[in-house]
């Protein structure tokens, strides 16, 4: 830890006009003594095994074989107290299911279609009739609807849950502060690591399922309430508070009807959250679209790809639906009069009453169950769906690109290579040969040069939990895919959220892309890459890349767009051009922003860390993925606790100076949620 | 404030509607938690609830026992899709009453058969898994001395000096037996099963050489034509010879080829004990690695339909499947 202490923050290097240049340098000189470092130390000083805590997994395995018998003699009280939540978790689950086959597939899309026209309007009611239609001509109508009732369940829950505790959080600031880390956990520690404890407690199927997704879930549902009641005015409070309101009146009739809009958009991020789960809630019981691209990855990958869309599908139909809903009845922006709200109510009624004859007249024709393959009249046979010529198509695109004589493979394969040999190995190398101590101290003090000492003796400790596992080496390599991932997605996110933000047709066309790589299941897409790369760790790479990008454009493209005005015309009213303004006031201006992206997007990409096991990444993916597969739940558990040490280490390091950012006062979660839903507020997007 | 009363509207009828279709379905059985052939013990088959694995192989079971005990037995068959580990405690609880093909989960066995003894072993399905080194046939063709591993030697950049490991959560010692045999060849790994088909697969449709971790049964295996490269036999003398480089150790002691895997049924021990005649026909169910490659093939390969596929194989092997029945 000598060679590189905090101490090389030597003033030669600060130049005097800018702080952030200084800091450059400084960062600079560490990782030169890092290297300087590795080609005189290489391979000498592995992780000492001395200082490896090598009986964990063994602990953590019989943990798990205690709980397994506890469950199976059946007379612990706390068992007794699970099985009634699984009980309900089912019931909802298979309740919800048996209301949309009860509506039939036709009452279904009406209901569906026409209670979004009513409260959303039309153009929302349009994306969920095509969403519907598209279910039923993919085939997968059965498969969507199952899906379908288990995440209307799983939000459910995770609202009824995720609501009150973020409410109790947005009143109280030292709850709030306790629950964050473990917010930060449910979302970084892979579903893989806790599935088969959650089938030992809750057993397979529906609830299962339920549960796994609402580890997933309820954070975002927390963060979002606890902004939205913490934004309240205190005046608004404090009046209320004056007139003798009491704490309940105070919560119920002024702070929850205010934050309203924030309660909405937690609704919609839980939503999202919740379907990038559907396959993991496939592989316990979870049933619908999770398994037919968990089959379909074995033996048809174009039917995993279908089923993908089809998830996709319903994720921006909900989106669309629940913003829309949101927007139209703001009782803010409703001035109705009494013949209005006369008017209003009859429409209500009106459609309550055509869903109900539809779903009758379907039940009466026998429209009843599934949509039907096929329809049969007395003289033929018509296939109702054309899933085959999709497969087809999709086929078709797969072959064009799994040649290697074609036009893609030709840009593709060469980038890869230049990806490997220039960045994910030179970087692996000096992270995980170089000695252990250099790296530690290394990475410990860019954290105190960038971001302060608290942070940096956070990181320090993380890094050194990380090594005491037992999982340095596989720890390094998945650090140095993950800084790779990060930077290139930061490039071009950044490139592409400035882009997005000076023209709005761009961010508009690039919206339901954004959507798409969010909550397509990676497997599916990167089976393609994995034809276009070369063998190695660069498909895990692109994998990130992708997934972490979103984040990124969208919080540069919000902090760009909230830069006040008035700068921005006094720049230009000094004649400077649009160029100008963008480089010299719109960028600096959001640089918290953009910052921020910078971590959100290493958060992003971590969360993916077990995807690259999958697709060939090795290291701690590679362990997590094990741990399910092969019963090795402690290493499982393990390798998962390294990657999110490894979340919390990069987070420190990247997340710069606290004194710069003033104007966000809740400066907690890692995943920063809270703080993006505040800048996004002004634009009023929902993500 | 109006709207706010219409939103109410819309949660009270949701969930009376939804109540309402709760009671009106509460005779059938809840879904997926199949009760197994609990119903009247003796000669009525009820329902059976069988379990489907992500590969290929795992359907064509499925779906050829299903069409014998929905043709033969009268029984319900209802399929399950949930993931290797998890499914015993599935069968823990009772709601899968049976696996068709397990690939020896060792530690399982030990938790839920024999300490727990809320599963039962079902005996072998007839079907051996086989783990080794192939090669495309071309390569075969064009380097016959590829035949052993002795053949390898010295000419390893034919491959590009690489081996293209198999899934990370399958047993697996390639990484040693390379060290322990010799040969300059580097381990890479593409990742799980649909990962690495893509890259051989890739390399096979442009006649490139490619030498990697694979098994049988496998349907692909019927649409790619490979060629298995020997590796150290087993014999007496080193009959202690490990598969699962799992274990860790020298590499030395895992030099030898990959033993046959028994493929193993398992019954609940509800479904057990429930004197269903599905019970008798599934334990004495056998198939060949050729039976289940050809139906796998016929539904992954050939798209056919998986009820159908099963059925047809059913009616043309009527001899084996009246064994089964007697």
């Amino acid at each position: 830890m000598a060679v590189a202490s905090g101490r090389l923050r030597a003033p030669a290097f600060a130049s005097p006009t800018s702080r952030f240049r200084g800091r450059g340098a400084q960062v600079g000189a560490i990782v030169a003594l890092m290297v300087i470092a590795y080609f005189f130390f290489k391979d000498d000083f592995p992780w000492p095994s001395s200082l490896v805590w090598a009986e964990l997994p063994g602990k953590l395995d019989s943990a798990q074989d205690w709980l397994l018998e506890q469950r199976t003699e059946g007379s612990n009280p706390f068992f007794a107290m699970l099985d009634g939540f699984r009980a309900f978790a089912d019931w909802l689950v298979t309740a919800l299911l048996d209301f949309l086959t009860w509506l039939t597939w036709v009452g279904t899309l009406v209901a569906g279609t026409l209670i979004v026209l009513r409260y959303g309007g039309w153009r929302a009611a349009l994306v969920v009739l095509g969403a519907f239609v598209s279910f039923a001509l993919m085939g997968l109508w059965e498969e969507s609807i199952q899906t379908l009732a288990l995440m209307g369940a799983a939000v459910l829950v995770s609202l009824a849950i995720g609501v009150p505790i973020g409410v109790f959080a947005g009143r109280n600031e030292r709850f709030h502060r306790a629950i964050t880390p473990v917010l930060d956990a449910m979302q970084i520690v892979p579903a893989f690591a806790y599935l088969m404890p959650v089938v030992i407690v809750f057993s397979v199927g529906p609830a299962a399922a339920v549960i796994c997704t609402l580890i997933y879930a309820i954070p975002p549902a927390v963060r979002i309430t606890a902004l939205g009641i913490r934004g309240v005015t205190p005046e608004s409070v404090e009046a209320s508070q004056a007139l003798g309101a009491t704490s309940a009146q105070t919560l119920f009739k002024v702070q929850l009807p205010l934050a309203r809009r924030q309660l909405l958009l937690a609704l919609n991020q839980t939503i999202m959250f919740a379907l990038s789960l559907v396959v993991i809630a496939g592989l316990i019981g979870g049933r619908g679209l999770g398994d037919v691209v968990t089959n379909g990855l074995y033996s048809n990958p174009a039917l995993a790809l279908l089923a993908g869309v089809a998830i996709v599908i319903m994720a921006i139909a909900l989106d669309r639906a629940t913003s829309a809903i949101a927007d139209r009845t703001d009782p803010a922006r409703r001035q109705l009069t009494d013949e209005g709200r006369k008017r209003a109510h009859r429409i209500t009624l009106g459609m309550f009453g055509a869903i109900a004859l539809v779903v009758v007249g379907a039940r009466l024709l026998g429209a009843d169950g599934i949509y039907p393959e096929e329809f049969e009249t007395a003289t033929s046979i018509y296939t109702a769906d054309i899933q085959d010529s999709i497969l087809g198509w999709i086929q078709d695109v797969l072959d064009y690109i799994q040649d290697p004589d074609s036009f893609i493979f030709g840009i593709t394969d060469p980038i890869g290579n230049f990806i490997l040999d220039r960045f994910l190995e030179p970087l692996r190398k000096l992270l995980v040969e170089a000695p252990w101590f250099v790296v530690l101290g290394g990475l410990t003090a860019i954290a105190y040069v960038l971001s302060g000492l608290r942070p940096a003796v956070t990181a320090l400790l993380m890094l050194a939990a990380i090594g005491i596992m037992g999982v340095w080496e596989p720890a390094m390599d998945t650090a140095s895919q993950v800084l790779v991932a990060t930077a290139i997605a930061v490039v071009i996110g950044i490139a592409i959220g400035i882009w997005a933000a000076e023209t709005p047709r761009v961010e508009r066309a690039i919206r339901p892309v954004l959507d798409t790589l969010q909550t397509l299941p990676q497997l599916v897409y990167i089976i393609p890459f994995i034809y276009l790369m070369p063998v190695s760790r660069v498909p895990g790479v692109v994998a990130s890349v992708l997934y972490a990008i979103p984040v990124v454009i969208r919080l540069v493209t919000s902090g760009i767009r909230s830069v006040p005005p008035a700068p921005v015309e006094a720049a230009q009213a000094f004649g400077a051009s649009r160029m100008q303004v963008l480089r010299k006031v719109k960028v600096p201006l959001a640089r918290d922003s953009i910052m921020l992206g910078v971590n959100q997007g290493t958060i992003m990409v971590l969360a993916v860390v077990v995807i690259g096991g999958l697709v060939g990444s090795g290291a701690l993916g590679d362990l997590v993925a094990r741990g399910l597969q092969r019963n090795e739940f402690g290493l499982g558990v393990v390798a998962s606790l390294a990657i999110l040490a490894l979340g919390i280490a990069l987070d420190r390091v990247t997340q710069g100076k606290r004194g710069t950012r003033t104007d966000l006062p809740d400066r907690g979660p890692m995943f920063g949620l809270v703080r993006r839903r505040r800048q996004m507020q002004p634009g009023g997007g929902a993500v | 404030m109006k709207t706010h009363r219409h939103m109410w509207a819309v949660v009270t009828a949701l969930t009376l509607a939804l109540s309402v279709a709760a009671c009106g379905e509460e005779k059938d059985e809840p879904a997926g938690g199949g009760d197994g052939g609990s119903a009247a013990a003796g000669k009525d088959c009820g329902n059976v609830v069988i379990n489907e694995n992500a590969w290929a192989g795992s359907t064509a079971n499925v779906y050829i026992a299903k069409a014998v005990l929905e043709e033969d037995l009268g029984c319900e068959v209802e399929v399950t899709k949930i993931a290797e580990i998890p499914v015993f405690q599935a069968m823990a609880d009772g709601k899968v009453d049976v696996v068709l093909e397990d690939w020896q989960h060792v530690d399982e066995y030990e938790q839920y058969i024999e300490k727990a003894k809320t599963v039962v072993q079902g005996g072998p399905l007839g079907v051996e898994g086989h783990i080794g080194w192939f090669v495309p046939q071309y390569v075969m063709d064009e380097n016959p001395e590829f035949e052993t591993w002795e053949g390898l030697k010295g000419k390893e950049d034919v491959f590009n000096s690489e081996f293209l490991g198999g899934d990370p959560s399958y047993v697996q010692k390639d990484k040693e037996l390379i060290e322990a045999l010799g040969l300059d060849l580097k381990h890479v790994t593409a990742g799980a099963e649909p990962a690495q088909v893509a890259r051989w697969s890739q390399a096979y449709k442009q006649e490139e050489p490619v030498l990697f971790y694979w098994y049988t049964p496998q349907y692909l295996n019927q649409e790619y034509e490979l060629a298995e490269v020997k590796l150290p036999p087993r014999t007496e003398a080193n009959k202690d010879c490990k598969d699962d480089a799992k274990e860790g150790g020298d590499p030395e002691q895992y030099r030898c080829e990959y033993d046959i895997t028994i493929i193993n049924k398992l019954f609940s021990k509800k479904f057990a004990d429930s004197g269903s005649p599905a019970y008798d026909v599934l334990r004495k169910m056998k198939l060949t690695n050729e039976d289940q490659e050809l139906v796998a093939k016929a539904i992954a390969g050939d798209k056919q339909d998986p009820e159908e596929a099963g059925a047809d194989w059913v009616a043309d092997n009527q001899d084996t499947v009246q064994q089964w029945l007697e």
